[in-house]
């Protein structure tokens, strides 16, 4: 961002939108439910992914606060470590909700929130957010130790991008067939009326979302697109008539692979885009606003990718009645976080972003009365070291996540606290951190809450096997 | 992230080209190089490529008698416009007639002996873009018009694919570069000097990379320092990790043939986490020109240099070389480099992205093979001479073999950008006042979902191992790279698109469509002009039929008729998957 009073103006403009627009969620029942669908043995469940691309820095995120925690952290990067009196306004305080206890023993550790984040700092107030402390990809359970031994099972190329955002989201290196969001659809979409409305992204291709029956379905970051829209079609003005050649020479199928693969796509896009289309014309309207709906005069909007790809998303549950579905998975995404270098400056603005974004949504979601049946979740590549590169910091493992919504048993920290240190407990170099929680535990507790029973937790999650199954639920949901 | 140092395997530290040539990787690539002498049997191959059994043909593909065809047997019109899809940014009708005069072989040579036409950095000052009121500019300020330009309209057209193709895998991205000065000409010259240098050697490609500007600013070593005893502050890794990752080896240990190396079932990685914080440390002290002034854009033209404060001189070692302490930021890069340069992935890591990106994408392993040993020795002893490799991809059975187009797994998704520039050559697209206004088509809802110079990250648009889920590509065990961009939401998009601009052209960007005109009447002879100079005659009679039924609901009779009728088969045929996908 290079234009610092543009970004102070939008900041605070979105506080005071924020201000105004927590409201208390009520519960209700879902009457748009049809009968039918009532028989089912529940209601409406989605969850949504946010991807952080780039491997968002942890440290800066979640920020140890106790003294002890917070010296460390200050002392491995000073460069990067932002003031302890900054973090008091976004100290996160764990409730004292005896139904939600004892989840994690913090043992006297305290976090805040990065200050850019204070959107979201009500959210945990209320119980609506969870902190799920150092998480990622691993294939078993794994120790210090056995992580030294030559030939202990781990995630193939750690620290690369492609193949741990891959890891992370389909259980495999690049070149994944199916991502666990997928084969959860596998597995529910037959309770959907359109099981083509499964697993929706707003942000592209995404090997998450995909399964061993079930396909992503991409809508653009504003919603799905009509095929020459507007009746541009040349000649149509004088009786010519091309649009049933465009859509049979899109998608009719073919002999060659690449060309039949792209026909296929594009029926889906003909097809459920279409139907997308128009029922959401039909969508109820909102009162949320999102960053960037409210544009004040004089000030340059600065766009929020991942607030329309949200926005998006929230539209399409809204009419999650209409399109008969029961359980949808989404998938939105935004980059930027690769911060090598320059984290100070940026990484703020990109976490005020998705913070913004995220209470919005929640918002909307409160506002549409089906708060407590979407759940939320980010993920990333990976963590990134405690150790400092001067200006940014490099590739590291073991991540801090957000879970959100009606139904998370929020105001908490789950799994374990890392202890800051080189050479500590958790440290496999420079300060990265040897997860302590899973992925496949964190899927498979999102997984649990929507339906998936313990007996098929092996088709989403191919390792899930090798954790003892008392953890499989980690109860954040 | 492990602690221990992978264990030096041969070649790794071998510098000397000539020394190379006692390699195993070498000696199989002069086998190889024999093999394509006799290219008698290949030819006997592709006649008998309309035989579709599948395992035929891979048998054919894989025979070692495959290699380059004979010069002499002249090119048919589609056969010449085919070779034009895979190694111009589009074909024209007189670039067909050239290529089927000349022959494949001395069109390439003509095109290597082409002069460098002005540079993109130069069009971009040439308009006024290199001012102080540009210093924080991008979008707007020449980039994208200039890359239009440069690709849609130069002559130099073998030299503009391949360095889309190198750009394609040596990403930098304009969005990148926002923490520069000029970042839409520290984007200007990093794609100056990719093209500079397509047809140079890969060594010295990397080496100037290495040494770029807009590469330090956009993967973070500029400015990165030495180890800080006090704050424990560690070199940056961004490019020592990506250099070794996207740039040169791949994670994985490879056979020649590209395949990759297995122990117990796994493939190999080829380097470690120890690996990647050693090479940083050679990353370190490199800073802009002394000469640097915020306000001017020069700095991006000069190569970087060094901070001796900031650099490392304690000893650096990676991929089992050692560089002993107290050597300096330049001779360590030269160290570095070298010893990368050695590792016997290179040649088949570089050569199978460059087939993708031209050709098809998955290449035989044979093929792979063939071209990596041209890349290890052009003949001549010298390892990564681009030419020798481009030669070697574009000549090559697999690519001119007529059997590809009946192979249902042969050919590649042509990238949206290419399609447009297909168009814009195609018909001539010329921009009166020099402005080529088509903007940045990266938006996959309103635009193509891609645009040269504008990744989104430095994983590109798409990765060269991408398999489309739940796609008989992926249960084939097959790669599409270009799918990763094919969504529900893009393949709309593409076709919204492309109405707008065939219809309308861009700003002053319009197309010539004269001659189609004359055949307006006749949607016969209009549609087997299109397949013929856009699709290489690769449409089939049914879909040049539902095409011709389409542009005959516009009847003749209007006064505008032959215009819509024109603009509706063009939007047709580049609808079709059968153009779209690239045999």
């Amino acid at each position: 961002m290079k234009n610092n009073q543009t970004r102070r103006a939008f900041l605070q403009t979105n506080a005071k939108l924020g201000l105004a627009g927590i409201a208390a969620p009520f519960v209700t029942t879902l009457a748009s439910i049809g009968e039918a669908a009532a028989q089912e043995s529940s209601g409406y469940k989605a969850i949504v992914c946010i991807f952080l691309a780039g491997g968002n820095d942890q440290d800066n995120t979640v920020t140890p606060y106790d003294m002890d925690s917070y010296k460390s952290y200050q002392s491995l990067r000073p460069q990067l470590a932002y003031s302890r009196d900054d973090l008091t306004a976004t100290l996160l305080t764990p409730n004292t909700n005896t139904l939600f206890k004892p989840h994690t023993s913090l043992n006297g550790r305290q976090y805040a929130l990065a200050p850019a984040m204070a959107p979201l700092l009500p959210l945990f107030q209320k119980e609506k957010l969870a902190v799920i402390l150092n998480v990622g990809t691993l294939v078993r359970p794994t120790t210090i130790a056995q992580f030294k031994e030559r030939g202990f099972p781990l995630p193939p190329q750690l620290g690369s991008h492609n193949d741990q955002s891959s890891y992370w989201l389909a259980s495999n290196p690049e070149g994944a067939v199916s991502g666990w969001g997928g084969r959860i659809g596998d597995l529910l979409q037959s309770g959907n009326g359109k099981p083509a409305v499964t697993c929706i992204s707003a942000t592209g291709n995404a090997a998450f979302l995909t399964g061993k029956s079930v396909f992503s379905f991409s809508v653009g970051a504003k919603g799905p697109i009509p095929l020459a829209p507007d009746s541009s079609l040349f000649g149509s003005t004088y009786g010519g008539n091309g649009l049933p050649a465009l859509k049979a020479l899109m998608s009719g199928s073919r002999a060659n692979i690449f060309e039949n693969e792209h026909a296929k796509v594009s029926k889906r896009a003909l097809e459920t885009g279409e139907l997308l289309f128009s029922e959401l014309k039909n969508a109820p309207a909102f009162m949320t606003k999102y960053p960037g709906d409210v544009k004040v005069p004089g000030v340059e909007t600065i766009p929020n990718p991942l607030a329309d790809q949200l926005k998006t998303v929230a539209r399409m549950i809204s009419i999650n009645s209409a399109l008969g579905a029961k359980r949808q998975v989404f998938y939105v995404q935004m980059g930027g976080f690769d911060l090598h270098s320059h984290l100070v400056e940026t990484q703020p603005i990109l976490l005020e972003r998705v913070a913004s974004a995220m209470r919005a949504f929640y918002d909307h979601t409160v506002e549409l009365g089906v708060a407590d049946k979407v759940t939320t979740f980010t993920s990333s590549d990976f963590g990134r070291p405690t150790l400092c590169n001067n200006d940014g910091s490099d590739h590291g493992w073991g991540g801090i996540h957000f879970v959100m919504g009606g139904a998370v048993k929020g105001g908490q920290f789950y799994g374990e606290a890392p202890v800051i240190a080189l050479k500590g407990p958790n440290d496999v170099g420079q300060g990265s951190l040897l997860p302590t929680t899973s992925v496949d535990q964190y899927a498979s507790t999102l997984a649990t809450w929507l339906g998936v029973s313990n007996s098929d937790m092996s088709t989403v999650l191919p390792n899930i096997g090798n954790y003892d199954r008392s953890t499989w639920n980690l109860g954040f949901v | 992230m492990r602690d221990e140092v992978q264990p030096l395997t041969e070649n790794q530290h071998v510098t000397d080209v000539n020394v190379t040539e006692r390699s195993p990787a070498v000696r199989q690539s002069i086998t190889s190089i024999a093999a394509v002498i006799t290219p008698a049997l290949a030819l006997a191959a592709c006649g008998g490529g309309k035989d579709k059994d599948k395992d035929k043909d891979k048998e054919e593909e894989g025979s070692p008698s495959a290699g380059p065809l004979p010069p002499s047997v002249p090119p048919t019109g589609v056969q010449a416009g085919r070779f034009l899809a895979q190694s111009t940014m589009g074909a024209t009708k007189a670039e067909i007639s050239a290529v089927q005069g000349s022959g494949y072989e001395s069109w390439i040579s003509a095109q290597f002996a082409m002069p460098r036409e002005m540079r993109l950095y130069d069009w971009i000052l040439s308009k006024g873009f290199g001012e102080e009121k540009d210093v924080t500019g991008d979008n707007g300020s020449g980039l994208n018009p200039g890359v239009w330009r440069m690709v849609i309209t130069g002559n130099d057209q073998l030299r503009q694919r391949v360095g889309v193709a190198l750009l394609d895998f040596l990403v930098v991205s304009a969005n990148g570069l926002t923490q520069t000065n000029f970042p839409h000409l520290a984007a200007a010259a990093y794609l100056d000097l990719l093209w500079d240098n397509a047809f140079g050697n890969y060594r010295e490609l990397i080496g100037k990379i290495s040494t770029n500007t807009t590469m330090a600013v956009y993967l973070t070593f500029l400015n990165s320092k030495k180890t800080d005893p006090k704050t424990g502050s560690q070199p940056d890794q961004n490019y020592a990790r990506e250099l070794m990752q996207l740039f040169t080896l791949g994670v994985v240990k490879l056979n020649p043939d590209g395949t990759a190396q297995m122990e117990n079932g796994k493939p190999i990685e080829t380097y470690t986490a120890a690996d990647v914080s050693g090479l940083a440390r050679v990353f370190t002290g490199f800073r802009y020109d002394p000469s640097y002034v915020r306000l001017k854009p020069d700095v991006h033209r000069l190569p970087l240099a060094q901070n001796a404060a900031d650099h490392e001189l304690g000893v650096k070692t990676f991929l089992g070389a050692t560089i002993p302490a107290n050597t300096d930021g330049f001779a360590s890069l030269k160290i570095a480099l070298d010893t990368i340069f050695a590792h016997p992935n290179v040649p088949p890591f570089v050569s199978k992205q460059l087939i993708q990106r031209l050709v098809t994408s998955n290449p035989s392993p044979a093929y792979v093979g063939r071209v990596s040993a041209v890349f290890a020795n052009n003949g001549s002893g010298v390892r990564g001479d681009l030419k020798a490799v481009i030669r070697a991809i574009l000549l090559d059975t697999e690519a001119r073999s007529d059997a590809g187009l009946t192979n249902p797994n042969f050919g590649k998704l042509r990238a949206p950008v290419v399609r447009l520039t297909n168009w814009a050559r195609a018909f001539g697209v010329k921009s009166e006042g020099d402005k080529w206004l088509i903007g940045d088509t990266s938006n996959p809802s309103t635009g193509l979902g891609q645009m040269i110079g504008r990744a989104p990250s430095v994983f590109n648009f798409f990765r060269p191992g991408y398999k489309p889920p739940n796609t008989s590509i992926a249960s084939a065990g097959l790669v599409a790279p270009e799918f990763q961009i094919t969504t529900e939401s893009s393949v709309i998009s593409y076709v919204n698109f492309m109405l707008g601009i065939i219809g309308e052209g861009a700003n002053d960007a319009k197309p010539n469509y004269t001659d189609l005109l004359t055949k307006a009447g006749d949607s016969q002879a209009l549609v087997d002009q299109l397949n013929f100079v856009l699709a290489a005659g690769q449409l089939s009679a049914e879909t040049v039929a539902t095409i011709k039924a389409g542009v005959d609901t516009i009847l003749p009779t209007h006064f505008k008729s032959s215009y819509h009728r024109v603009r509706l088969a063009i939007l047709l045929v580049m609808a079709a998957p059968e153009y779209i996908t690239q045999k």
